[in-house]
């Protein structure tokens, strides 16, 4: 007790000498959010392959050079080949994507609002979510054939388990007040749902969705090395046999790339939705 | 009370449909009668009928010839190939026919699969022009094959590769205790990645990954030697079940046909084959398929098999022992109904 009494003394004592010092209050916060900071990191990252390649540390033929990825790419653009598999690719995605959303906000509610949704789904999601999907895959082509299905369903189950995680989450630690106070004042289930569940349920959702924009696109290398004749994993997967390292660089730097805006138009979405919420990350 | 349980049900439902509903979307409409595997093929292929396919460069000869219109109101193709993948398509019941090697018919009999060997295709001079070479990490001594004594090999059972690594190995006299055999299966661009970060001393490489292996790390010391035994068997193989469906099995034959005017065109059309498929499909450069088509010489399809069929009992014979399973009679793979198929179909385009 003394010591954490000792330690609010001198919190004290130096909030009295910032208040002297400097007219400013100090902020116990990350600070003002910095123009474009989301941007500083990858650069970053940019800038020491580009030194490590130029000044020879990388051998390149374990890893390109950047420039080497940008000119694959100019040529795989003039020959149509990127945007053709980029398009088919991004098709599959959304569609699992979707699909997804939709199973796994369905199943949080129904999980999240019953006793009983809870006891039928929550185990067999739990068991779901810990096998992978490159284990299943071998069950779901003979399920599902080796067709558009077969990879659709593989997106979709890859992206369903973070969304009824977090939305199941979200929904379960809703405060009690809210609740109590639906009843008091008689709301219907419906409106309930519509009017506390959803909201309160929704910043869990949208951080399931993060992990979901990101999980369709990876479910893409995996599904599409199965009876494809396009997509980005079907265009890694043959420079893969062919050796063709920069053309499979090229295909990383797609996905990181890809990932850095879905998840940036998440976050997007996340503040216009939450911009209620008065937290840490404003 | 009741609603929320309906609720529950209804969900459960929609995710059990949802995932198993729509099952086996590539399993293709069979037609006609069953048919006897001694019954006289069937020439006129029904209405109606569709077979899928696995050989995706066939479909691209085809398309490049002007011919797929022969094929393409029975045919349907998928892009698989190699054993493993076609195998578990088979297993799926989302395919009829597949483009392999020697090693796949042998492997699917084992693991209970029947299947039969419908078409047959060599190279001639076969010894100077092989499929696969043994590529040598950079700084390992191996210059004739009595040299793989005591070094790490790269082995895939089941894989054309791992056939060849025994066979390899009956030819210089050694077994497997002489050798250390590393389990690696042999897909994309495993076997050169694996030599050149030195985790196996010796591998089978081939293709377009030889050129690109000497090319990459010749400088550091990567080799490659000939291992002067023919690999050089390819077959389109097929599901007994679809030879029993009378409708499939015309249309199997007439695939095999197209399948053998196909090859010629390839072997007679280097330029267009080479511009066609291993630029503009499979994005090489001019260059890796000048090399390519250099090196697989000329195709050698046969209206006899016996010689190929007896290369086979060997192969057999020897993987039998080596992963201890019952010897099987290489005959038996062969629908030998289909022997003359390719043959004739190849004089007719001719006249």
């Amino acid at each position: 007790m003394s010591g954490s009494a000792a330690t609010l003394s001198g919190v004290r004592a130096e909030r009295k000498q910032v208040a002297t010092t400097r007219p400013v209050r100090r902020r116990l916060g990350p600070g003002k959010p910095i123009r474009f900071g989301a941007l500083i990191g990858p650069v970053l990252l940019l800038v020491i392959w580009s030194i490590g390649s130029a000044a020879g540390w990388l051998d390149p033929r374990i890893l390109s050079a950047p420039w080497t990825v940008v000119t694959t790419t100019g040529e795989l653009i003039a020959d149509g080949r990127l945007q053709s598999n980029l398009l088919t690719s991004t098709q599959r995605a959304f569609l699992g994507l979707g699909l997804g959303i939709l199973l796994g906000t369905v199943l949080a509610l129904l999980s999240g609002l019953s006793r009983i949704g809870e006891a039928v789904l929550d185990g067999p999601i739990q068991i779901k979510r810990a096998i992978p999907s490159l284990a299943l895959l071998p069950l779901l082509i003979l399920w599902l054939g080796i067709g558009e299905t077969m990879k659709v369903t593989t997106i979709t189950l890859g992206v369903f388990v973070p969304i009824y995680i977090h939305t199941h989450n979200g929904l379960r630690t809703i405060d009690s007040r809210y609740v109590e106070l639906a009843q008091t004042v008689g709301l219907s289930r419906w409106t309930f749902i519509r009017k506390v569940v959803l909201p309160g349920a929704l910043p869990g959702f949208l951080l399931g969705l993060r992990f979901a924009v990101t999980g369709a696109w990876l479910s893409l290398v995996v599904v599409e090395q199965i009876n494809s004749t396009s997509g980005i994993g079907y265009m890694m997967e043959l420079a893969r046999t062919y050796g063709q390292t920069d053309i499979i660089i090229v295909g990383l730097v797609l996905y990181g790339v890809l990932g850095l805006l879905s998840d940036g138009a998440v976050r997007l979405i996340q503040r216009k939705a939450l911009s209620w919420r008065r937290t840490l990350a404003d | 009370m009741l609603k929320n349980k309906l609720a529950v049900l209804a969900g459960a439902a929609a995710a059990i449909s949802l995932l198993a509903g729509c099952g086996g979307d590539a399993e293709a409409g069979g037609g006609g009668p069953k048919l006897a595997l001694d019954a006289a093929l069937p020439t006129t292929v029904p209405d109606g009928v569709k077979i899928v396919v696995g050989d995706p460069a066939t479909q691209k000869a085809l398309e490049l010839s002007g011919q797929i219109d022969k094929v393409s109101k029975f045919v349907q193709f998928a892009n698989l190939s190699g054993g493993p993948q076609t195998t578990e398509a088979f297993r799926a019941k989302a395919l009829d026919l597949g483009s392999v090697a020697e090693i796949p018919s042998i492997h699917a009999t084992w693991t209970g699969l029947k299947v039969k060997n419908v078409a047959a295709k060599y190279r001639q001079d076969a010894l100077n022009h092989p499929v696969y070479q043994l590529g040598i990490a950079p700084g390992v001594q191996v210059k004739t094959l009595e040299d793989l004594r005591g070094k790490k090999i790269a082995y895939s059972p089941g894989q054309a590769q791992g056939a060849l690594i025994l066979k390899v190995l009956q030819k210089a006299g050694l077994t497997k205790e002489d050798v250390k055999l590393v389990e690696l299966p042999s897909t994309g661009d495993v076997y050169p990645t694996a030599l050149a970060a030195k985790q196996v001393e010796v591998a089978p490489i081939g293709g377009v990954a030889i050129k690109r292996y000497l090319t990459k790390y010749g400088k550091d010391g990567g080799t490659t030697i000939q291992h002067g035994i023919r690999d050089d068997a390819g077959h389109l193989y097929t599901q007994t079940s679809s030879l029993e469906d009378s409708g499939k099995a015309a249309a199997i034959r007439a695939y095999v046909a197209a399948w053998a005017v196909a090859q010629v065109w390839i072997d007679t059309h280097p330029k267009e084959w080479i511009e066609g498929y291993y630029v503009k499909d499979q994005g090489l450069t001019a260059a890796d398929g000048q090399w390519l088509v250099d090196n697989a010489g000329h195709p050698d399809i046969s209206a006899d098999w016996s010689e190929g069929i007896k290369r086979q009992q060997e192969t057999i014979d020897l993987l039998a022992k080596e992963t201890k399973n019952d010897p099987i009679k290489a005959e038996d793979l062969f629908d030998l109904r289909f022997q003359t198929v390719a043959t004739d179909a190849i004089k007719a385009a001719a006249k």
